[in-house]
């Protein structure tokens, strides 16, 4: 061990630690795999748990400057560290209550530096828990000293952490030490970050809002009361509109579905001009039957036994333009926005018009227009 | 059927495809077509040129090749299709699915 010029009685300390380093890793790392899983089970997403042991020189450093109101080792409460870090602030009150439940919590040492916050108070602070594992959460063969050793486990925003990662950059280690002309700034940025936390949650709470309205409007089949947008429209796939359709045309030859993302269609659904939900629901009742010709006149007389569930989608958008008074070229253009602009695509828009032609889609056209 | 793989490229390889695809050659096309989903981070390009049929079976095996060139980061694009065989991807919705060019 290097000589950092300590005193016997921190040399002494600085030595226990050298001795439980393997123990302090592997705290470290159950205790991350114990906070990873409890956040799993309880479906929460956050940014990142990460941990770290002190190293021997920063453990130096520390008894250097405050080794004498360490009696011992154990009085040590941050050689091991875990952080978890959220993407929003009342996150971190749902986790905190999780760990609660995981580890045993030394209140005393605990603090909610949140709560701290007044109007002279510094800086954007996180919640520091002091823990020590659970008995009960050891496995036979693990090392049972592993719960005697304390640990700290801190919860904070990306918001926040990004702030204390910017202070520590500084070298102060308190806002006491801060000269006056750096603490103003110092402290604007973090009421700043501090309201785009808020602003994050706020956003959050509104896109849940509009997501439960969403439903219920479609669950009440109120369509035309729905824009057409990506949250919409996964909603309404949620409602399987086009598995009828699909299943008689699958049916025409006792064909297997597979099951495809409909997704790709929702641009090409706009650029054709549907706006709300219920244009698409009309387009289902009003071209459903056209649709089921055409895959009827297409499929039928054929081998095919498997289609793709994006059939009934494909036929509809055809049949509408076909119907809505589009030509050959907007038939083109409707494959190059699906598929991608190739040479194909010419080709397969006037058999598509061939086949319209000889069945009643373009007679419709002329009467619809 | 005829199916023939060239290494172009260190994980570059070029399919050439040959006569029908049936009930008949399904399997044989499959054994030899599931082989490109050996190499992870695949570019695989199959020319179809002289690909002159392909029944439901086909659809299936191409299918099943595409999963699992997805599972291992691979990507396949299928090349210079002739009409009657476009036409099959078409009506079945899976020109959607597959990547042709």
């Amino acid at each position: 061990m290097k000589d950092y010029g300590l005193d016997l009685h921190c040399q002494m300390i600085l030595e226990d630690y050298a001795s439980n380093l393997d123990l302090y890793i592997k705290l470290s790392s159950i205790v991350q795999k114990t906070i990873k899983s409890a956040l799993r089970s309880n479906t929460i997403f956050v940014t990142g748990v990460e941990g770290r042991v002190k190293t021997e020189q920063s453990m130096a450093g520390k008894l250097e400057l405050k080794g004498a109101k360490y009696h011992s080792i154990e009085d040590i409460t941050d050689i091991v560290g875990v952080r978890v870090i959220t993407f929003y602030s009342e996150d971190v009150d749902k986790i905190s209550a999780i760990i609660e439940k995981c580890f045993n919590i030394d209140w005393d040492n605990s603090v909610d530096k949140r709560k701290m916050h007044s109007l002279d108070s510094f800086g954007y602070m996180s919640l520091h828990y002091i823990c020590r594992l659970p008995k009960e959460s050891l496995t036979h063969d693990e090392d049972s000293r592993l719960t005697d050793i304390p640990f700290e486990l801190q919860m904070r925003t990306a918001l926040q952490h990004v702030w204390a990662n910017m202070y520590h950059d500084t070298g102060y280690k308190s806002g006491v030490d801060v000269p006056k002309e750096l603490l103003r700034n110092l402290n604007r940025l973090a009421g700043m970050l501090e309201l785009a936390d808020d602003e994050f949650s706020r956003i959050r709470t509104t896109i849940t809002d509009y997501r439960r309205l969403v439903k219920n409007l479609v669950d009440d089949g109120k369509f035309d009361d729905v824009q057409l947008n990506t949250d919409t429209f996964k909603t309404y796939l949620d409602l399987k509109p086009f598995d009828k359709i699909n299943k008689k045309i699958a049916a025409i030859n006792q064909a297997e579905i597979h099951n495809s993302s409909m997704l790709p269609y929702l641009a090409i659904l706009k650029n054709l001009g549907f706006q709300t939900l219920g244009d698409i629901d009309r387009l289902i009742t009003d071209y459903g039957y056209d649709a089921y010709l055409l895959a009827l006149h297409e499929i039928g007389g054929t081998d095919i036994d498997i289609i793709s569930s994006t059939v009934a989608i494909q036929d509809l958008c055809i049949v509408w333009i076909i119907e809505n008074g589009g030509s050959e070229g907007d038939l083109v253009k409707f494959f190059n926005e699906l598929l991608g602009a190739n040479t194909y695509n010419q080709q397969r828009a006037k058999r598509v018009m061939d086949k319209a032609e000889s069945l009643s889609l373009v007679k419709k056209r002329i009467a619809n227009t | 059927m005829k199916v023939e793989t060239k290494k172009i490229e260190d994980k570059k390889f070029e399919v050439f495809i040959e006569g029908r695809v049936d009930t008949n050659s399904a399997t044989d096309f499959q054994n030899e077509i599931m082989k490109l989903s050996d190499e992870p981070g695949a570019d695989i390009q199959i020319d179809c040129s002289e690909l002159a049929y392909t029944s439901s079976q086909g659809l299936r095996v191409f299918l099943m090749l595409q999963k699992s060139l997805n599972s291992n980061g691979s990507k396949m694009v299928l090349k210079k299709l002739q009409p009657q065989v476009k036409e099959v991807f078409d009506i079945t919705g899976f020109s959607n699915i597959i990547t042709i060019e």
